[in-house]
């Protein structure tokens, strides 16, 4: 009996041989509690920058220019962004306003990708340690991300987004109105600007390397921040007079975006794995591929279209777009639209060729937008590698400043010659494309001062020269929407506050008589002569916003119901 | 924790002070035919009133003459006699009793119960229902056969995960699976999901898929929270306790005997469709190199160019012209997949003497799926063994370790960027698609396709694009037990069961995923249980009419987990699948958890003369994952039995009644690691470094979530057990979930872990059998079963109305919803959500004028309920002599899904749904604005739709198929099974008395053999039982999965 207790005796110490801590393991020892402010501002601008560019969901961006560009014609689409039939549960809708809010799980790296939740927090840290350099970095990028909203959604979530982890914990913010988010965000970047400058701050911490913009070149954050309130006030114009404001800052021009480089741009690499090039380069690696060049677009810059900048060739082209076929190659299935080597498909096809397969022998991006390959016209099918995918994406570029003051002056709110600076827009538009490649294809030939440019940018001065102040207006807007490829938010923008540029509308009967486009006469070489018409429909007016996510309707009590894109417009929008 | 010990130290120091000076005893062991240990049996002096019973452990003490004669009795054996004969311990096996009507059961913790004792459901399926019907997976064995259980099959590709549910979910995000105790230790059973089964992934295993049925003794299943309360956390979804033969050793089991069973089948794919086969790829009767079967009718068009990617690779292989014959290829499909074998082989030795006892089994499975390089493998070995001390201390203890290998090839949406799924078009091959009579790989390993950039020629991915897991799974553990006093006794076991997986995915060179780069994934996880149990048994006298059994113990468990996951990218040397031969690596994650918990539990028994009997257990948890402050909670549960044919005094022989009623709560706590918010470090970029705040938003004031059950019921037997019903019904009631609220995104956070919400889940359980005829040698039996839940979202929380459950597709993912506001309530558990078709108020299908297509509606809702009404199990069987024929019938009644093989199927034209094709249709419907998705009204009345479309496009466009709003891509899913059939024979014994043979049994049987879904579009054959996410939480969803398998095989079974 007695040894039977010790048994006992033993294995109840076993059993409960355990101390208070046992119990008291429940910390993460895999990942950080807290994080220094220099790692949450290049993860902050990561966010930012993989919402607002194209979609590459293996490198885990879900871009809104995917869905744009389309809306824009620069691209054409298959997918739903086609007769702008992209509702609110389309993914590119749904990722990139999560990723605008809340980090989103990078599909096939560890990464978690997000934008203004970070930056929230980067501001909070940077205040508290008087990091203000760091500060003043967060408020312009959060003044910019929210302008970028407003002018996709028009009312979004602001004064009580991202208020989750503070003492109001919200749960559903409510949305507010664009006007009434649009004042905030021009005071947010006034104050940004003195954080950034603020003399008395012990900015223990200083932006270098981290800063994946300006790699903490405080003198340019400033300009950028200076030129978004610009390009916010020209926004505007049309709701209030916005004259004394944008000719103060015009009055200092060396406060705003004044060279190439000094663009706010952001400069992706060409590593594949970690995956850092430019989402748009996703069609090169990608076996089934989906974005087509628009023809509209293709056909302006061609000077194929019969009312804008008709017969100007423009010389940007081969770094615009890549043909993966030769003029006379075969192509992989009958083609909708053929130009010589260039296939493509229209907006709103329902003809028989639209949903062949062109992989092998589609036209791609090209190194401008996208890092892909520079069109050496050799007509090769291109790989993983063919290109580099370092393109950057531009958000807001010395040539988009000009074409905001060329802008201003043709609606007389700026002084000074609208002529001059449309010339030198298109001109520093043209240097852009040097900048780029010179990045992404070293290789490639440079564009700038060459015959071809010079006589282009000769041209097209001529054109500008020649026509009504209307026309003008179009012409700018043109030149900054061809400038812009890679980027289409503010295209649509622009497009929306004035009409400008003429989109593409199957409707329109001079555009598609009868519903038929027709493709160029002798553009296919293997059949000579006219090929054949495309039928092309569109049930759907003109989306003024985009719809809102069906991933924030659904959940957010406070969130509005559902809106007719059609109808609903940004507070900006008086077409 | 210090008042559990003092209350055991004042247990010991009542033992020792009584247990003296006691005269000579007998003492000694009852146990059954199999060997398990009988508690609870009636011990008589013949020709006295004295008597006893026996322990938990089956052993008596007993005070008795040595020329006097015990009278063993218990209920469901027959009654024995023994003379004492001057022996001291005196050790019995009583024979089971056809006649009578009840049997043991085993209950949590392993105590053994009379059945007639117990106030809640337990079923028990004993081992050799599990084996010999050429299914290798345990869990897929007892489909059909228990009433309350729903068991789900997953991939049809070998070692595919199966999920199985008891009694409805009970957890919105936590696992809905029941606990499943192997040998009184817990098994892992966790799906290692390596990559998203959305864009990729292998059909991976579940943990249980490490257990050879083999060698299991018995499954009982604890369906209620009653039954399994005593279990703690993990058992609001009931457990499964499963007693190995190796870990059921006890000793007294004299002789030794040899058993070996082999068995072979063959396995093919279920059923393909019925396909087409007048119309080649193309559209609008036009041909041309598409994945659509909508083009030029064959025999209207001579030849067609060959498909360019083929002609660049085998420019040699076909005609200068590059033309080729236009034709159908009838069985293209078919040819890609082959018959599959599974082999299975088992030893089992078991021996012992008086005192000690000891089982072993061996045994080897061979797996190859219809898919080519597919398969499983699965070696196991386990000892175990149990002996008495001289001391009276008995020791137990069992080991096993058991390897398996699943290999197989990718899965998923192929649609979604980046993803190869090697399903992505196997089932709707365009007619004319001539994929195995034509080569797959090009020199220089590449596939080749008709349109390589769309998917990869399955060929070749099964061969190069490979998922492989191998496991190791060890268990071991140890048991004490002794008895103090015939009335006291004590035991502890402590066991760890750990299973380490590694796994290894390969997108090789030239594939579509990966850009044609190639990628290697490595994964490592290694999950480790430990559980302790001690228990003190209280077994006393009965005092009067009543009887007393009770005990109390206390339990430790401890789990942790690591787990790493490492991709490398751009493979280097080709045919070298290792991270070094890859150019960059990444580290995924590696993390390393940990969880903790304590228990003290108790229960108390009280029988009133055989006639009613109460059973309270409590239990109280302390939790590592809880915040201090909420780090304990208490659940108790209550149940009665009452003996209705003995209230009555009515013979068991003719009627056998007894009526049930419990009630249970079971608390549970949260993940590791949920009340801090972290960060992400995330990979490098542009060579820098940054971290991202994590967007699952952490509680530190969590609360544990409790289930409470709620069962009543009845067990009828009448005509000598010819008839017997088990009724149950039950309620069950899920509160406080810890579960993530999914929020808005303009919070910054995707979810925040709250606790809220409540589940029901209401169900009714019938397990009725039957025997119609009964003669000397033969027996004709039926056995119905009949399962009915519902799952209920009853309420969120004020201000939330849906949960995403898990992302599958934007179009398409299961939620909880309770929206009162809009009137939605009630909704089922997993409700599937997506988008809608308009209609108008009337629910008439609003037509796009232009295009004669449907129209998205603005607003998405719920599309369809995944669960099924009910489901039912019809089995029968005739026995005469030693042959006896089985087949079992499983019926599943409703319950939704969406499928991407059966919109393909239509949307690619390749069955003969959309065979006649050259007429066109008008949708019944209004015309409506594409804009608002409102109807058009012209003076104010709707415009009826006139607008005609083609065949081709009634399914390729916005209409009834692939592209069309998910609503019209659900399917109804009820399905009729002929599960198994088999039929076997016993050899006389006769003749195999002059050998050492025992017994040998053969049999022949098919599973699967035929099934039909008589909802799904007719010439689609497709199977409902296809899934894609194994055993996770979403069900309902089909992504381009493996279809389902039929097999026939051959067993062999022979005793020495």
């Amino acid at each position: 009996m007695k040894k039977s207790i010790i048994y006992i005796v033993a294995v109840l110490i076993m059993a409960t041989g355990c101390t208070k801590e046992f119990l008291d393991i429940n910390t993460d020892p895999n990942n950080p509690t807290d994080i220094a402010i220099n790692q949450l501002l290049p993860s902050a601008e990561r966010g930012l920058t993989a919402v607002l560019g194209y979609t590459n969901d293996a490198r885990s961006a879900r871009g809104i220019s995917t869905v744009l560009a389309v809306y824009t014609h620069q691209l054409s689409q298959r997918e739903d962004p086609d007769q702008y039939g992209a509702t609110g549960s389309e993914f590119n809708i749904n990722g990139s306003w999560k990723g605008m809010y809340s980090p989103q799980q990078a599909q096939t790296s560890p990464d978690y990708i997000g934008c203004l939740q970070n930056v929230e927090i980067l501001i909070a840290k940077a205040e508290a340690s008087g990091n203000l350099k760091y500060a003043g970095m967060g408020k312009i990028l959060k003044a910019y991300a929210f302008s970028m909203m407003v002018d996709i959604y028009g009312d979004v979530p602001f004064t009580e987004a991202n208020k989750f982890t503070t003492e109001a914990a919200i749960k559903y913010p409510k949305f507010d109105k664009g006007d009434a988010i649009y004042p905030q965000l021009l005071a947010l970047l006034d104050a940004g600007i003195a954080d950034i400058n603020n003399k008395t701050a012990t900015n223990s911490l200083v932006p270098a390397a981290d800063d994946l913009f300006y790699a903490g070149n405080i003198t340019r954050w400033e300009k950028a921040a200076n030129t978004i309130k610009l390009k916010l006030y020209n926004q505007i114009r049309l709701t209030k007079d916005v004259s004394t404001e944008v000719k103060a800052l015009l009055a200092t021009p060396a406060k705003l975006i004044a060279s190439t480089a000094d663009g706010l741009m952001f400069n992706y690499g060409s590593s594949i794995s970690p995956d850092d090039r430019n989402p748009a380069y996703a069609d090169y690696p990608a076996g089934q591929k989906s974005n087509y060049i628009s023809p509209w677009f293709y056909s302006i810059m061609k000077g194929y279209n019969p009312s804008i900048f008709t017969g100007v060739a423009d010389p940007r082209i081969p770094f615009y777009f890549y043909k993966q076929m030769t003029p006379t190659g075969a192509p992989q299935n009958k083609t909708e639209y053929r130009d010589g080597g260039f296939v493509s498909i229209y907006f709103g096809s329902v003809g028989n060729n639209r949903n062949a397969s062109q992989d092998a022998t589609m036209t791609l991006l090209g190194v401008y937008p996208a890092g892909g390959k520079y069109d050496d016209q050799s007509g090769a099918k291109v790989t993983a590698t063919s290109g580099t995918g370092a393109a950057p994406l531009r958000l807001l570029t010395y040539a988009d400043r000009l074409y905001i003051e060329a802008e201003l002056i043709n609606a007389g709110l700026a002084t000074g010659s609208a002529k001059t600076v449309y010339t030198k827009a298109v001109t520093e538009s043209i240097a852009l494309v040097d900048y780029v490649s010179g990045k992404a294809a070293p290789t490639a030939p440079k564009l700038a001062g060459t015959a071809d440019a010079t006589k282009y940018i000769t041209a097209v001065t001529a054109k500008f020269d020649s026509v009504a102040t209307t026309k003008q207006l179009e012409m700018i807007m043109t030149q900054k929407w061809i400038s812009s490829f890679g980027f289409s938010v503010d295209q649509y923008t622009d497009y929306r506050r004035t009409g400008y540029p003429v989109m593409f509308d199957p409707n329109d009967k001079t555009m598609a008589p009868g519903g038929f486009v027709q493709p160029p006469i002798n553009g296919d070489p293997i059949l000579p002569g006219a090929q054949a018409p495309v039928p092309v429909q569109l049930s759907r007016a003109y989306p003024r916003t985009l719809p809102w996510p069906l991933d924030e309707l659904t959940v957010n009590p406070s969130a509005p119901s559902q809106k007719v894109p059609s109808t609903f417009k940004v507070f900006w929008d008086k077409k | 924790m210090r008042k559990i010990l003092l209350f055991c130290f004042a247990a010991f120091v009542l033992i020792s002070t009584q247990v003296s000076g006691q005269d000579l005893t007998v003492t000694g062991m009852v146990a059954a035919e199999d060997g398990s240990v009988l508690p609870g049996v009636s011990i008589a002096l013949k020709g006295t009133s004295r008597g006893t019973t026996t322990n938990g452990d089956g052993k008596f003490t007993f005070e008795a003459p040595a020329n006097g004669t015990l009278v063993f009795s218990f209920i469901g054996f027959q009654t024995q006699e023994t003379p004492i004969g001057n022996r001291s311990v005196v050790n019995i096996s009583l024979k089971n009793d056809v006649s009578q009507l009840q049997e043991v059961v085993v209950t949590a913790l392993g105590i053994k119960r009379d059945a007639r004792a117990l106030g809640y459901s337990v079923a028990r399926v004993d081992g050799s229902e599990l084996v010999r019907k050429s299914e290798p997976d345990p869990l897929k064995s007892l489909m059909g056969k228990v009433a309350g259980v729903d068991i789900r099959s997953g991939q049809g590709t070998p070692g595919a995960a199966t999920k199985i549910n008891i009694r409805g979910n009970t957890s919105l995000f936590g696992s809905n699976e029941p606990l499943i105790i192997v040998d009184g230790i817990p098994y892992n059973n966790t799906q290692v999901t390596t990559s998203s089964q959305t864009s990729g992934g292998g059909a991976y295993g579940n943990g249980l898929s490490s257990l050879d049925p083999n060698d299991i003794a018995s499954m009982n299943v604890l369906k209620g929270a009653a039954a399994a309360a005593l279990y703690g956390s993990r058992a609001s979804n009931g457990a499964i306790v499963i007693t190995t033969k190796s870990g059921s050793s006890s000793p007294g089991k004299k002789g030794i005997e040899v058993n070996y069973s082999g068995s072979f089948a063959t396995e093919t794919i279920a059923n393909l469709p019925d396909y087409q086969n007048l119309y080649g790829t193309g559209s609008s009767f036009t041909y041309a190199n598409a994945n659509g079967s909508w083009g030029a009718k064959f025999g209207s068009v001579d030849s067609v160019a060959v498909w360019p990617n083929y002609l660049t690779a085998f420019p040699g292989s076909f005609p200068k012209s590059g033309n080729i014959a236009y034709k159908a290829v009838p069985n293209n499909v078919k040819d890609l997949f082959r018959t599959g074998q599974v082999w299975d082989n088992s030893v089992n030795i078991s021996g012992g003497n008086d005192k000690s006892s000891v089982s072993a089994t061996m045994s080897f499975l061979k797996h190859s799926g219809y898919v080519p390089n597919s398969g499983f493998n699965r070696g196991s070995i386990g000892l175990g063994g149990s002996t008495k001390l001289a001391n009276g201390l008995i020791m137990n203890g069992n080991f096993s370790y058991s390897h398996t290998n699943q290999s197989g090839s990718v899965f998923g949406e192929n649609q979604v960027d980046g993803a190869s799924s090697s399903f992505a078009r196997n089932l709707f091959l365009g007619r004319n698609w001539d994929i195995t009579g034509l080569p797959y790989e090009d020199a220089k390993g590449n596939p080749v396709s008709t349109n390589s950039a769309q998917y990869d020629n399955p060929l070749w991915a099964w061969k190069h694009n490979t998922v492989n897991s191998v496991n190791d799974r060890v268990t071991g553990n140890v048991s004490m037990s002794y008895e103090i006093t015939p009335w006291l006794s004590s035991s502890y076991r402590i066991g760890v069961n750990q299973y380490s997986l590694f796994r290894r995915e390969v997108v090789d060179l030239g594939s579509r995923g990966s850009g044609g780069l190639g990628a290697i994934k490595e994964a490592n996880y290694t999950n480790k249980e430990v559980e302790s149990n001690f228990l003190i048994n209280f077994n006393p006298k009965p005092i009067g009419k009543f009887d007393l059994k009770a005990f109390v113990g206390h339990n430790v468990n401890a789990r942790d987990y690591r787990d790493q996951l490492t991709t490398g990218n751009q493979i280097v040397a080709p045919g070298i699948y290792s991270l070094p031969n890859t150019k960059t690596q990444v580290a995924d994650r590696s993390n390393y958890v940990q969880k903790r918990l304590w228990g003290v539990f108790g229960e108390i028994s009280v029988g009133y003369d055989d006639i009613a009997f109460l059973t309270v257990t409590g239990r109280n948890d302390w939790s590592s994952t809880l915040p201090k402050a909420n780090r304990s909670y208490f659940y108790p549960s209550a149940s009665l039995a009452v003996n209705v044919s003995r209230l009555f005094n009515v013979p068991e022989e003719t009627f056998y009644g007894k009526l049930k009623a419990s009630v249970a709560k079971v608390g549970r706590d949260a993940n590791p690691y949920s009340l801090q918010n972290t960060y992400q470090v995330n990979t490098p970029f542009n060579g820098q470094s940054s971290a991202s705040i994590y967007p699952s938003a952490a509680n530190p004031n969590l609360k544990p979530e409790f289930t409470t059950d709620q069962e009543i019921g009845a067990e009828v037997w009448v005509l000598k057990k010819r008839v017997g019903l088990d009724l149950a019904l039950y309620k069950r009631i899920s509160k406080n979930q810890i579960a993530p609220i999914t929020l808005p995104r303009s919070t910054g956070f995707d979810e925040t872990f709250e606790n809220f919400g409540v589940i029901s889940n209401k169900g009714v359980e019938v397990d009725l059998k039957f025997i119609p005829l009964q003669f000397k040698d033969f027996e004709w039996n039926f056995h119905l079963i009949y399962t009915k839940n519902k799952s209920i979202i009853e309420e969120l929380k004020p201000g939330v109305t849906l949960i995403e459950l898990a992302g599958v597709l934007t179009d398409i993912k299961p939620v909880a919803i309770y929206d009162p506001d809009k009137g939605i309530t009630k909704q089922p558990y997993g409700a599937l959500y997506g988008t809608k078709s308009a209609r108008d108020s009337e629910g008439n299908l609003l037509i796009n004028p232009t295009t004669g297509e449907l129209i998205p509606a603005i607003e998405p809702g719920v599309v369809g309920n995944p669960n099924p009404d009910y489901k039912m199990g019809f089995s029968t069987g005739i026995k005469y002599k030693g042959i006896s024929l089985n087949a079992l019938v499983d019926y599943t009644h409703g319950g939704d899904m969406y499928s991407v093989t059966v919109t393909s199927l239509l949307g690619r034209g390749v069955t003969r749904d959309t065979e006649d094709r050259e007429t066109s249709w008008v949708i019944p419907g209004y015309y409506g604005d594409a804009n608002t998705g409102e109807p058009i009204l012209v003076d104010g009345k709707k415009v009826p739709n006139t607008t005609a479309i083609s065949t081709n496009g009634l399914y390729f466009g916005q209409t009834f198929a692939i592209n069309s709003e998910t609503d019209m891509q659900i399917y109804d899913a009820t399905l009729w099974t002929l599960r198994e059939v088999s039929l076997s024979y016993d050899l006389p014994k006769k003749l195999l008395a002059k050998t050492p043979i025992g017994g040998v049994n053969i049999s022949v049987s098919g599973r699967n053999l035929w099934y039909l879904a008589p909802n799904m579009p007719k010439y689609t054959n497709f199977n409902p039982e296809s899934a894609s996410f194994g055993s996770s939480n979403i069900s309902g969803i089909e992504l381009s999965a493996a279809p389902t398998t039929r097999r026939f095989g051959v067993n062999l079974r022979v005793s020495f």
